[in-house]
């Protein structure tokens, strides 16, 4: 099969109001005659790794299950009347909220710099890509250690380079900060190369000529650079987002399997995690698990629904 | 371009069958090897959450164990320390696919569904095989039975300790004629040792470390001095709070006054500044090999009693048979096997600081040599102080991860020592009211059930 005739038939396969039930019928057992064994493998653990412990889960949420798994009774909507009672649920999804966003604009804003410093630098330019990802690919454990020593309070280089004596990770208002900046320097290789990609994908002309045209570099950067970024700026945000929200192991190793000073930086995912595997309440631990996928799922929901909008508009 | 489809069917197929060949060929291959490592021997599955220097002494010890005992195969496996080690095992037990054998922390017995997930110890079995109570501290005995019945073979006891660098005391001339700290006895004899010490350090470096801002080092701290003040948790039958906020203000005060007047520096790596030279360090027992291992000129006590009756924190490793269905046989005795030889044994487990539960290795005179084991061992084994033994207490448990962040939010001035202890008294009452989720019962329905 040739990559035109795939084209085609991925054309027509696109949905359309006005096709019958039963030519869609076809193309799906066409589709599935042909590509059904290749996705089998995936779907089959996919089913078993991720659409059955969530559909578990969501059972689970309703009852008052405990890590053992006896003893346990349906009790209804009781988990989540107590989540919604529960202060220690809003605490934790706040410093969640608040990690996502002091981290968001700060990744979106450092990749795209370091990006456009990759992208027009003429020397070493691979050394640049390589610096600005390679902490991306350690262990959020690794990352976490690191940066606990590097914020000691006495030993620690960043105290010493600044010449400072805060103790970052025992006060509120440095604890967060902490572990975001540990968390910027760790995950903006990934959201730095979307933007470098994106960058080399715009084309020349477009730069010629509008210097034919008397732009400036910050014209030039304003009118063609920024506009042509947009649509990865969406992808990043949205990526960045649902991370963030998601925020756990760095966080966790930084204070030590602890909730912070003045339990400032306990996390959702913690909490969920201090519930089911401390105090082995899996069936509450599940309900407020969902409350978080509830969240998630919205947001993901929202861009969707953000992109369409803005795509119908453009069309 | 020819015929690709069908060489790389052909390739795949040909790749497929060789993978499936060669799995199988090794699954033949472990099983065989597993049949002969065992042969007829009794085979015993002993789980353990020891690491680092711990892990090694215990791994000389299970394989002393081997060459004495060639009749057992021991199958033992390291799990990682802490809350996760503890899910596995109620897991297994829960799943009936329980190891013959655990270590456990003695504080967690209680909200670990004994009778349920935890099967008990046949004393008389035990006797069998050289372990009887006579020969172990009657409250560390007694710590280890839930309604009447043995559930945890306490391994040893391991307790908090301070330790201090005779080279920066000796200069301070703090050290007795032995060589010595004489123990502080009182608040202000306490700071004066620490004022003394101070002078004898550079700019920056803390006198003490106090882990003012670990949530498990925090309670520990808080048991032991609690316990120093004869503080209570709840009465007898569980039903009320006992707490009192007054003394709880008064340990936290202590600790507060540690930061606020410049001997402890939060957030400090305390055992490395220790070793850099800060003269004294509150610490686990475990760090004795490590300090040991860095050649430096220290002594260990237990923590200071500066309320008049000593009292150190201690937790004990303890051996437990978790739950299986039909539990008896010749793994099960391998079992009491394994562990009765572990618990007599004890004197290289005692390598890594640990104290040995069992009395007459305590007092055997190749444990009486061991420096600095000698100095704290027995006031330490004499004058315990444990947490409450109920259903959210124990080592990493609930009651570390809800007071602790409480008492570090004290230590680290955000909370006025008088809140925290009024902080801490209302969620030991939420606690209290609070079912444990492994039995749906209250602390003290629990209780009332046991007595029917």
């Amino acid at each position: 099969m040739s990559s035109t005739t795939l084209a085609t038939a991925g054309r027509t396969a696109r949905p359309r109001a006005a096709a019958g039930a039963d030519s869609a019928r076809l193309r799906w057992s066409r589709r599935l005659q042909h590509g059904g064994w290749f996705v089998a493998p995936f779907l089959v653990l996919y089913g078993l790794f991720v659409i059955l412990p969530v559909v578990r889960g969501l059972y689970l949420s309703f009852t008052d299950a405990n890590i053992s798994g006896d003893h346990t009774g349906f009790v209804g909507l009781a988990n989540y009347r107590e989540a919604l009672r529960d202060p220690l649920v809003w605490d934790s999804l706040w410093h969640s909220t608040q990690f996502t966003l002091y981290v968001v604009p700060l990744i979106v804003l450092v990749a795209l710099l370091m990006a456009l410093i990759a992208h027009h630098t003429t020397h070493f330019k691979w050394l640049w890509r390589l610096c600005f990802f390679v902490p991306f690919l350690l262990p959020s454990a690794v990352v976490g250690n690191l940066w606990w020593w590097l914020f000691q309070p006495t030993n620690g280089m960043v105290n010493h380079v600044l010449g400072l004596d805060t103790p970052w990770l025992t006060q509120k208002s440095t604890a967060m900060l902490a572990v975001v900046v540990a968390t910027l320097w760790w995950t903006v290789g990934f959201s730095f190369l979307l933007y470098l990609a994106a960058l080399q994908n715009i084309p020349q002309h477009l730069y010629e000529a509008a210097g034919l045209d008397g732009a400036n570099a910050l014209q030039r950067m304003l009118y063609i650079t920024v506009p042509n970024l947009r649509s990865i700026t969406g992808l990043v945000l949205a990526l960045q987002v649902l991370a963030s929200l998601q925020v756990f192991d760095q966080a966790v190793v930084m204070y030590q399997f602890g909730p912070g000073p003045e339990e400032s930086t306990r996390t959702f995912v913690q909490y969920t995690l201090e519930q089911g595997f401390t105090s082995y309440r899996v069936g509450y631990a599940s309900a407020i698990s969902f409350v978080l996928f509830v969240i998630i799922a919205a947001v993901a929901l929202a861009r969707m629904w953000l992109v369409k909008s803005r795509e119908e508009a453009t069309r | 371009m020819g015929q690709p489809g069908l060489n790389r069917r052909h390739f795949l197929g040909a790749a497929g069958g060789l993978v499936t060949a060669a799995s199988l060929g090794f699954a033949a291959l472990g099983s065989g090897a597993d049949a002969l490592a065992s042969g007829t021997r009794t085979r015993v599955r002993y789980w353990n959450l020891f690491q680092g220097g711990d892990g090694a002494n215990q791994v000389a010890m299970v394989d002393a164990f081997r060459r004495t005992h060639p009749g057992t195969a021991v199958k033992d496996s390291t799990l990682t320390w802490g809350g996760p080690y503890y899910t596995k095992l109620a897991m297994a037990a829960a799943g009936n696919r329980a190891p013959d054998l655990a270590v456990m922390h003695q504080g967690r017995v209680p909200g670990f569904a004994p009778g349920r997930l935890l099967d008990p110890w046949d004393t008389g079995l035990l006797a069998e095989y050289g372990v009887r109570e006579a020969d172990f501290n009657p409250v560390l005995w007694k710590r280890g039975v839930v309604d009447g019945e043995l559930y945890a073979l306490p391994l040893d006891i391991h307790v908090q300790l301070c330790f201090y660098r005779k080279d920066v005391c000796r200069r301070a001339g703090l050290l007795d004629s032995a060589g010595r700290l004489p123990a502080a006895t009182s608040t202000d004899d306490w700071f004066a040792v620490l004022k003394q010490a101070r002078k004898q350090l550079r700019k920056g470096q803390q006198t003490l470390g106090l882990h003012a801002n670990d949530q498990n080092f925090c309670w520990w701290f808080f048991v032991a001095f609690y316990q120093q003040l004869h503080g209570t948790y709840f009465d007898a039958d569980r039903s009320d709070l006992t707490f009192d906020t007054g003394k709880a203000t008064e340990v936290l005060e202590f600790f507060r006054k540690h930061v606020t007047d410049g001997y402890v520096t939060p957030g400090e790596t305390d055992a490395e500044a220790f070793l850099a030279g800060s003269p004294f360090t509150w610490e686990g027992n475990w760090s004795v090999p490590y300090f040991n291992d860095e050649k430096v000129d220290y002594g260990a006590q237990p923590l200071p009693p500066v309320f008049g009756t000593p009292a150190t924190h201690a937790e004990s490793h303890s051996f437990v048979l978790p739950h299986q269905a039909g539990r008896g046989g010749a793994a099960d005795e391998g079992a009491y096997r394994l562990a009765a030889y572990m618990v007599t044994h004890a004197t290289t487990w005692a390598l890594g600081g640990h104290i040995p539960a069992h009395l007459p290795t305590f007092e055997d005179p190749g444990y009486r040599a061991l420096t600095p084991q000698n100095e704290y061992s027995r006031p330490a084994m004499d004058h315990q102080a444990n947490e409450p033994h109920i259903w959210f207490a124990g080592s990493t448990g609930i009651l570390a991860q809800r007071l602790g962040p409480v008492i570090a939010s004290s230590n680290l001035g955000s909370t006025a020592p008088d809140k925290a202890a009024r902080r801490m008294k209302s969620l030991l009452e939420q606690l209290l009211a609070a079912k444990n989720p492994m039995t749906g019962r209250t602390a003290a329905q629990e209780l009332k059930g046991a007595a029917a």
